[in-house]
């Protein structure tokens, strides 16, 4: 019973990375970014790409993949996302757009495998990326043997969203955040500087993606399509937290993961994945506004 | 008055295009692609009227068209020749005998514990029925639940992008009865009056081409009428509509239902054409397929957002000689459809009108000339 | 004199704070009621609740004989009641011709809307308000592209052209032009005598142009009634509410 949990525990923490981007973004500008599951895919494929040409390690890739997403991030806010304000069902889907551009990119690599250049690392087939050794294996926590890549998946979880914590509720820009999430204008009105801040919210929470990316290049295939499904399930998880709740989705990851992986161990992993789409549409129908919200009615 | 003529006039090149192309096509395989494609069109039909007139945009529209489908492909699939070949009187499909447990009773009955479920698909009207009413009656039942809880919106949106991923894995999961991922294959012809409609035949062309019309036409139509008026007013402001008196909710499900009956359509007719249902008809990148179509050729206007289904696939079909140009065209669609949200929210359709429009003042009330019908539909929600 | 809208005791509670606090008030048929008070005085509240858009938690609303209370919206409107808010609500990306269309709908059902085209006693209805309404010249004119008085006067427009018993007018002259004020109360009032109107208002010039009985509300209460005059003497009220003298 206790790896079950376990399991619940890991998906939910890869899939916590994943919301955590999105909940800020979505909080902060009620932007539901479609491209974000891309960013989680970027991640991985930085680290793949990390791993051949730079030959760095797992370790390296996180705040390379950080970085490299960041700043995708900061672009499609600025060139796309911006001029979208306001408008919710436009920005899902131009960021959707957007996601197609960069899975294409991928897959036609940048668009040298017109000219018969081919990038080692990217392109439509599948990659992979080595797991150090260090993280192989099976580690003894209170006496229990847990996988050790996994571990190190919830730890990093905890550490990023410590951290993601930590500049929402003791940094100066953080508060900036906060206030944008409670009221943009009267935010502005405070001399807050809101795109810029929106620009910086979009980027961290794309860079928290690719950390994510970075973590599933470790223990699944990458492929350019590995994004569509962990966007899907990462604002799932968003909508259900509640807007501009980072305990919601908090919360709501723990939830879904621990559904998932519980129905997973009765049933089978389909059976699970749609439990978890059920549970979702329902809360949904009763509580649009999600478990924990903080806007107004 | 002459935009109305104008309007008319499209409909009418475009029904005409569509009714002569095969004698414009020899090649059946061409003919028969452009038949699925005419499909697609119905699919841009259905989001259009949904989202550019009852402001719901449905992500996963996908549902509708597969549900349709299956139902179909259930009744084909018991008329094919190898399903009356399984060693029983009555139709088997070959999958459930291959999978099924050794020693149980080769009839539809009992031959696993929910095949059951096929029996009345024996009946290919059976098929053909159901393919209307399962979408209409999930659309309807969905469309109260949503619009009475005056959920509104994006969630909307999520709440059906939610549904088609779960029916989806409902039926790959349903292994015994719609053979999961495989998708239901090897069908009989669809038969009406000893007439076979095989795939490749002008016939089945026309089959589909006419219910195309039907629909095109039957929609518009139904725009016109005062309830289609009255939607868009209720897309415009909700609350205001109710102060007026009406069941917003109500017409809100009707016309969503209305979408699911022609996606409904839509899905057996490709089962006709392309011989196949498959679960990847409820996959997400297809269900948003669809809103790039009608985006792309207008979401308020139904001639553009068919036009623009069948466009960008007949591209795409032309294209796809090369692995390589069929990701491109994928990246470029990607690009139009950022930028048609970005700067032309009202797609092809929308810049045709403000053409037309601009033309009309220049020339004053004459006829405007060279109205191409592609791109001539001048489709204003307050025409 | 038949009571036209009858409002016993009525009341909301949200969570402590009672927004309505057993408020009665009868208007009788034919008569043009204002209703005054300071900003959270509990006046538009108080049309939330008639109108169905708020739940009371107690009392009850009379529209002549019938009960209406915590009905749905629609069916209040269908019932007899008709509102304008203070923000105003039109159809945006209708014309101002098809505005006035929507709202002169007979039929309200789906059904019976799967038809085209409107009677021809609901369309030279739907010229008359134009006239009245002085938006003839912007029939085929977008509502979005109307400046702010006219799309007052349209939504007013609108709730005549539905013929309702009872018309719930909230400021409609908010954000006016002094010549806009005074053209809507030459509307409102060519309207006395065949319907029955609650108007909120903050504007007493406006107020003194139309009113012939005012109620004024208080945290949540009525503090007076009376005509013009009265109410403007009486020492509650102005400890209470010496209110905005408007653009007087």
């Amino acid at each position: 019973m206790v790896d079950v949990l376990f399991i619940g525990l890991s998906l939910g923490s890869i899939l916590l990375l994943v919301a955590l981007g999105l909940a800020i973004t979505y909080g902060a500008m009620g932007v539901i970014n479609m491209a974000h599951g891309e960013m989680v895919m970027v991640g991985a494929y930085t680290t793949v790409m990390a791993g051949i040409w730079l030959g760095t390690s797992i370790f390296i890739a996180i705040p390379l993949a950080f970085v490299v997403t960041a700043l995708i991030g900061y672009l499609i806010e600025r060139v796309v996302v911006r001029r979208l304000y306001g408008r919710l069902l436009d920005t899902l889907l131009a960021t959707w757009g957007i996601a197609i551009l960069i899975q294409q990119a991928v897959r036609l690599e940048f668009g040298l495998s017109f000219f018969g250049i081919h990038i080692e690392g990217l392109g439509p087939g599948l990659q992979r990326v080595d797991v150090p050794a260090v993280l192989q294996g099976t580690v003894s926590i209170a006496g229990i043997e847990v996988n050790t890549y996994r571990t190190f998946i919830i730890v990093v979880t905890l550490l990023m969203t410590a951290l993601t914590w930590f500049i929402l509720y003791r940094t100066p820009i953080g508060m900036q955040v906060r206030a944008i999430i409670r009221n943009p204008k009267m935010a502005a009105a405070c001399g807050i500087n809101v795109e810029r801040v929106n620009s910086l919210t979009f980027a961290f929470g794309s860079g928290l993606a690719g950390v994510a990316g970075v973590m599933m290049s470790g223990f699944k295939t990458v492929f350019p399509n590995m994004g569509t499904a962990m966007v899907v399930d990462g604002f799932l998880v968003v909508v259900v937290g509640g807007v501009g709740s980072l305990l919601g989705s908090i919360v709501s990851a723990g939830m879904l993961g621990e559904i998932n992986g519980l129905v997973a161990s009765f049933s089978n992993d389909i059976v699970a994945r749609a439990v978890v789409f059920a549970v979702v549409i329902l809360i949904i129908v009763l509580k649009p506004q999600g478990l924990f919200s903080f806007k107004e009615r | 008055m002459t935009k109305r003529y104008l309007e008319i006039a499209s409909y009418a090149v475009f029904i005409a295009l569509v009714l002569l192309a095969p004698f414009l096509l020899d090649d059946p395989f061409w003919l028969n692609r452009i038949a699925k494609y005419l499909v697609f069109g119905m699919l841009g039909i259905a989001i259009a009227l949904a989202w550019g007139y009852a402001g719901i945009l449905n992500l996963g529209q996908g549902l509708f068209f597969g549900l349709g489908a299956y139902m179909l492909a259930m009744s084909l699939k018991l008329a094919s020749p190898t399903s009356l070949q399984q060693g029983s009187d009555t139709p088997v499909p070959d999958f459930m005998l291959w999978n099924a447990e050794p020693g149980s009773k080769t009839d539809l009955c009992c031959i696993n514990k929910a095949s059951f479920l096929w029996i009345p698909f024996q009946e290919q009207w059976f098929g053909v029925v159901m393919g209307l009413v399962f979408p209409v009656v999930v659309a309807g039942v969905l469309g109260t639940i949503m619009f009475r809880k005056r959920i509104a919106g994006v969630f909307v949106s999520i709440i059906t992008l939610a549904l088609v991923l779960l029916v989806r894995l409902l039926v790959i999961d349903a292994q015994p009865i719609t053979n999961g991922f495989n998708g239901l294959t090897d069908l009989g012809y669809f038969t009406v009056g000893g007439f076979e409609f095989d795939p490749y035949l002008p016939e089945t062309y026309y089959l589909v081409a006419g219910f195309l019309v039907v629909v095109l036409v039957g929609t518009r139509l139904l725009i016109e009428t005062r309830a289609g008026l009255i939607l868009q007013a209720i897309r415009d402001d909700q609350n205001r509509a109710r102060y007026l008196g009406f069941d917003v909710p109500r017409y809100q499900t009707f016309f969503f239902a209305v979408s699911a009956a022609i996606a409904g359509i839509a899905g057996m007719l490709y089962v006709i054409v392309a011989e196949f249902a498959s679960p990847t008809f409820m996959d997400l990148t297809f269900s948003i397929s669809m809103v790039v179509w009608a985006a792309v050729g207008g979401r308020a206007s139904l001639l553009g957002a068919c036009i623009g289904a069948i466009l960008i696939n007949t591209i795409e079909a032309t294209v796809s000689e090369t692995e390589a140009f069929v990701e491109a065209w994928k990246a470029i669609i990607g690009l139009i459809f950022v930028l048609v949200v970005l700067y032309m929210p009202y797609g092809l359709a929308g810049i045709a009108s403000n053409l037309t429009d601009r033309l009309l003042q220049l020339f004053g009330n004459r006829r405007a000339p060279g109205k191409r019908a592609a791109n001539a539909e001048v489709q204003q929600p307050a025409e | 004199m038949t009571a036209a809208l009858t409002i016993d005791g009525l009341g909301v509670n949200f969570a402590g704070l009672k927004a309505v606090n057993c408020v009665s008030l009868v208007i009788d048929e034919g008569e043009l009621r204002v209703l005054l008070g300071a900003n959270g005085a509990g006046k538009t509240t108080l049309m939330d609740l008639i109108s169905g858009k708020t739940k009371s938690t107690e009392g009850r609303v009379f529209l002549y004989e019938e009960d209406i209370i915590n009905r749905e919206e629609h069916q209040i409107v269908r019932a007899g009641v008709g509102r304008k808010f203070q923000i105003p609500s039109v159809f945006k990306d209708l014309s101002v011709r098809r505005n006035l269309e929507v709202a002169s709908c007979r039929a309200l059902s789906v059904i019976s809307n799967l038809g085209f085209g409107f009677s021809q006693s609901e369309r030279s209805r739907v010229d008359e308000v134009l006239e009245m309404t002085g938006l003839a010249d912007e029939a085929e004119t977008t509502a979005a592209n109307l400046s702010h008085g006219q799309t007052q006067w349209l939504e007013l427009g609108m709730l005549i052209v539905q013929n309702p018993k009872v018309l719930l007018l909230d400021e409609p002259t908010a954000g006016m032009t002094q010549a806009e004020t005074h053209k809507t109360s030459q509307i409102i009032n060519g309207l006395k005598g065949r319907h029955t109107i609650l108007v909120v208002e903050h504007d007493m010039a406006f107020v003194r142009e139309i009113a012939e009985r005012i109620t004024v509300m208080h945290l949540g209460q009525v503090l007076a009634e009376g005509s013009v005059s009265e109410i403007e003497q009486n020492p509650k009220v102005r400890e209470a509410y010496l209110g905005s003298k408007g653009i007087a």
